[in-house]
């Protein structure tokens, strides 16, 4: 399948996720070709001390969102799920994986500020399957914890 | 059609094709007006995407110096744009509305601004109050790259495009001006030529025509009155062409009539001349007898017989001049048409009988035949005056039969007519001269046959029969005689 095409058909996909099932877009989620924008909210955070006593390189912590469009809905779109490790007192490698309605995208990468990271879109399941491209985060509010998801989908 | 609804009509299509020329001419200044407008309002709508950008450069400007020193002085500029932004949005959509595709763009481009201050920057800012080393990371830095090049380079999209709305404007204004000034030059060349064509129809049709009545008219002046304008042209060309042979055909028709009167007077003059050497000539041989037995009887002692012979010759001669003066003096009255008739009820073979009795002996060469009916032939007329035709007709032939001869009378009815002929046996007449025998003073040549006359018998003998109401002619050639004839319209009621 051409490169262009595939992508065009994940961003129809995001979209009709977010619009069409339920899916949280921003007010114009759709902001250019290959972009969708989500916003999240922290629904919990867990963190596994496996090394010295305290945040530490090993440690690993999982973390779930709730996805949304609150303009259109008040009621959680899909989910995002965090597993990180962390690698330094601070710093994460970390795999997220999305539910949708139609499939499954997942990211990952390294995040030392959990207030402004990003992460490679690594692929997905079904409409996602083979899906590239990265997602930059940006929270929002401190509490409750909510963020800005913003897709850019290249494949 | 008239000449002057021709003009009027030139007039109008002239007038209808240079307005039409103006209609066109406003019709493309209109449009170069517009394509100026366009060309401006691009000029309007650049500045606005330049203001816009501006406000865009105070946005990331503000926020990257406060994210940069936390101070929140630095992000005074952020602070002012975002107040303004709304504004300048709106004004910038506003006027990119002239163009559905800049429109659209205009609007993506607001778009992605607002999604950068709502998504971006105000999170960034929030994110930077409190952790700042996040605000300013690789990530934030490296995102801010990407949105600001984005929006920068659809600024510069939307640039392009409206320098590209403008320079087309521009050069449609261009075309326009050029077009408009073609048009103007090609309805001024198209209104030249037209006035000129206009010029030369009007010399054509009515200045050519009048130079040649005006040639015509002095030809006529100079006395050439065969002179015609060839006929045709338009309305009252034609009519002044028509006219003006009118007057020349009523001019020659004038002279000729001059003319003729002119031979006329030469010819009565020449008559006079005539009757003047005939009166001369005529009274002289009477006169001459009469003075001359006159003497004879006064100066010689004549014995009685030769007395009365003389005096029956003075007698003959003064009747002979009695005779002359009267037929002058008939030849004037019929010249005046005052020849006065006493017409009654008359028998026309009695008159005719009467003037064979009276010629019968006045000649010994020639034997008078007459040849009347037994019935009368019954006629309302003069008897006089036709005893005087009869007489005139005998005397002719008696004098033109020198020779002697036969000369025969006959009288009859012949359907509704009277008919009286006079046949001799003499010189008759050659038929080149016979147009003129009922001419006054004509003679032929009995003058120089000398035979005596003095020309107005005849013409007075055929106004008299005319005068009656009837006719008279004859049939003659040279030396076989002739036949005199006259007839006159029978009587209603008979005596």
């Amino acid at each position: 399948m051409p490169r262009s095409l595939f992508m065009t058909l994940i961003v129809a996909g995001l979209a009709a996720a977010a619009l069409g099932y339920g899916w949280s877009a921003s007010s114009s989620a759709v902001t250019g070709p290959g972009t969708i924008r989500l916003t999240s909210r922290e629904i919990s955070r867990t963190r596994i001390d496996l090394g010295r006593p305290g945040r530490g390189v090993g440690d690993t912590e999982i973390v779930k969102h709730n996805l949304f469009n609150l303009r259109l809905r008040s009621k959680p779109l899909g989910r995002a799920e965090y597993v990180c490790t962390y690698t330094t007192s601070f710093a994460r490698a970390c795999t997220v994986t999305i539910f949708m309605p139609r499939g499954r995208l997942i990211a990952g990468g390294s995040i030392r500020y959990n207030d402004v990271y990003e992460l490679a879109v690594l692929g997905g399941t079904r409409l996602y399957d083979d899906a590239r491209g990265t997602v930059t985060v940006i929270r929002t509010t401190r509490r409750p914890r909510r963020h800005i998801m913003l897709f850019r989908l290249t494949g | 059609m008239s000449l002057s609804a021709r003009m009027i009509a030139a007039s109008v299509i002239l007038a209808v094709l240079v307005a039409g020329g103006f209609g066109v001419l406003i019709s493309a200044m209109s449009a170069l007006d517009d394509a100026k407008q366009r060309e401006a309002h691009s000029k309007d709508v650049a500045v606005a995407a330049l203001a816009l950008e501006k406000l865009f450069g105070d946005l990331v400007t503000g926020e990257r110096g406060f994210i940069l020193t936390g101070e929140q002085r630095f992000l005074q500029p952020w602070t002012e744009a975002r107040k303004e932004l709304d504004r300048r949005v709106l004004e910038f959509e506003q006027l990119s509305a002239a163009n559905p595709e800049q429109l659209q763009r205009a609007r993506q481009l607001s778009a992605a601004i607002r999604d950068y201050v709502l998504f971006y920057s105000e999170p960034l800012i929030e994110v930077a109050r409190t952790n700042r080393a996040a605000a300013r990371g690789e990530v934030a830095e490296a995102e801010s790259k990407r949105l600001t090049d984005e929006i920068r380079r659809r600024f510069d999209t939307f640039r392009s495009e409206e320098d590209a709305l403008a320079a087309a404007s521009a050069s449609s204004a261009d075309r326009q001006s050029d077009r408009a000034i073609g048009l103007a030059v090609t309805g001024l060349v198209v209104c030249a030529v037209l006035i000129v064509l206009f010029g030369v129809y009007l010399a054509r049709s009515t200045a050519r025509p009048v130079r040649a009545v005006a040639t015509a008219a002095s030809r006529l002046a100079a006395g050439d009155l065969s002179t015609r304008l060839s006929r045709g042209g338009p309305g009252e060309v034609g009519e002044l062409t028509a006219a003006f042979n009118r007057m020349a055909e009523e001019l020659e028709l004038s002279r000729a009539e001059l003319e003729s009167q002119n031979e006329q007077l030469r010819q009565s003059e020449r008559r006079k001349s005539e009757l003047v050497r005939i009166v001369s000539h005529e009274l002289r041989t009477p006169l001459a007898s009469v003075l001359g037995f006159t003497s004879v009887l006064l100066d010689r002692d004549v014995p009685p017989e030769e007395q009365r012979h003389y005096l029956d010759i003075v007698n003959s001669q003064a009747r002979r001049l009695s005779s002359l003066l009267n037929d002058f003096l008939d030849a004037e009255r019929l010249e005046e048409g005052e020849l006065e008739l006493s017409p009654k009820l008359i028998d026309m073979g009695a008159v005719v009988a009467e003037q064979v009795q009276l010629y019968k002996g006045q000649s010994a060469k020639h034997m008078l035949d007459a040849a009347l009916p037994p019935t009368p032939l019954p006629v309302h007329g003069d008897p006089n005056r036709l005893a005087q035709v009869i007489g005139n007709l005998l005397s002719n032939a008696i004098k033109y039969s020198p020779d002697g001869g036969t000369v025969h009378i006959e009288a009859e009815q012949v359907d509704s007519v009277i008919r009286v002929s006079v046949r001799d046996q003499g010189l008759g007449i050659p038929e080149e001269l016979q147009q003129r025998v009922f001419a006054k003073f004509f003679r032929g040549d009995a003058d120089v046959s000398g035979i005596p006359g003095t020309g107005l018998g005849l013409t007075i003998a055929r106004s008299v029969v005319e005068a009656h109401g009837g006719r008279m002619n004859f049939e003659s050639a040279r030396g076989q005689g002739s036949v005199f004839w006259l007839e006159l319209p029978i009587a209603a009621n008979g005596p």
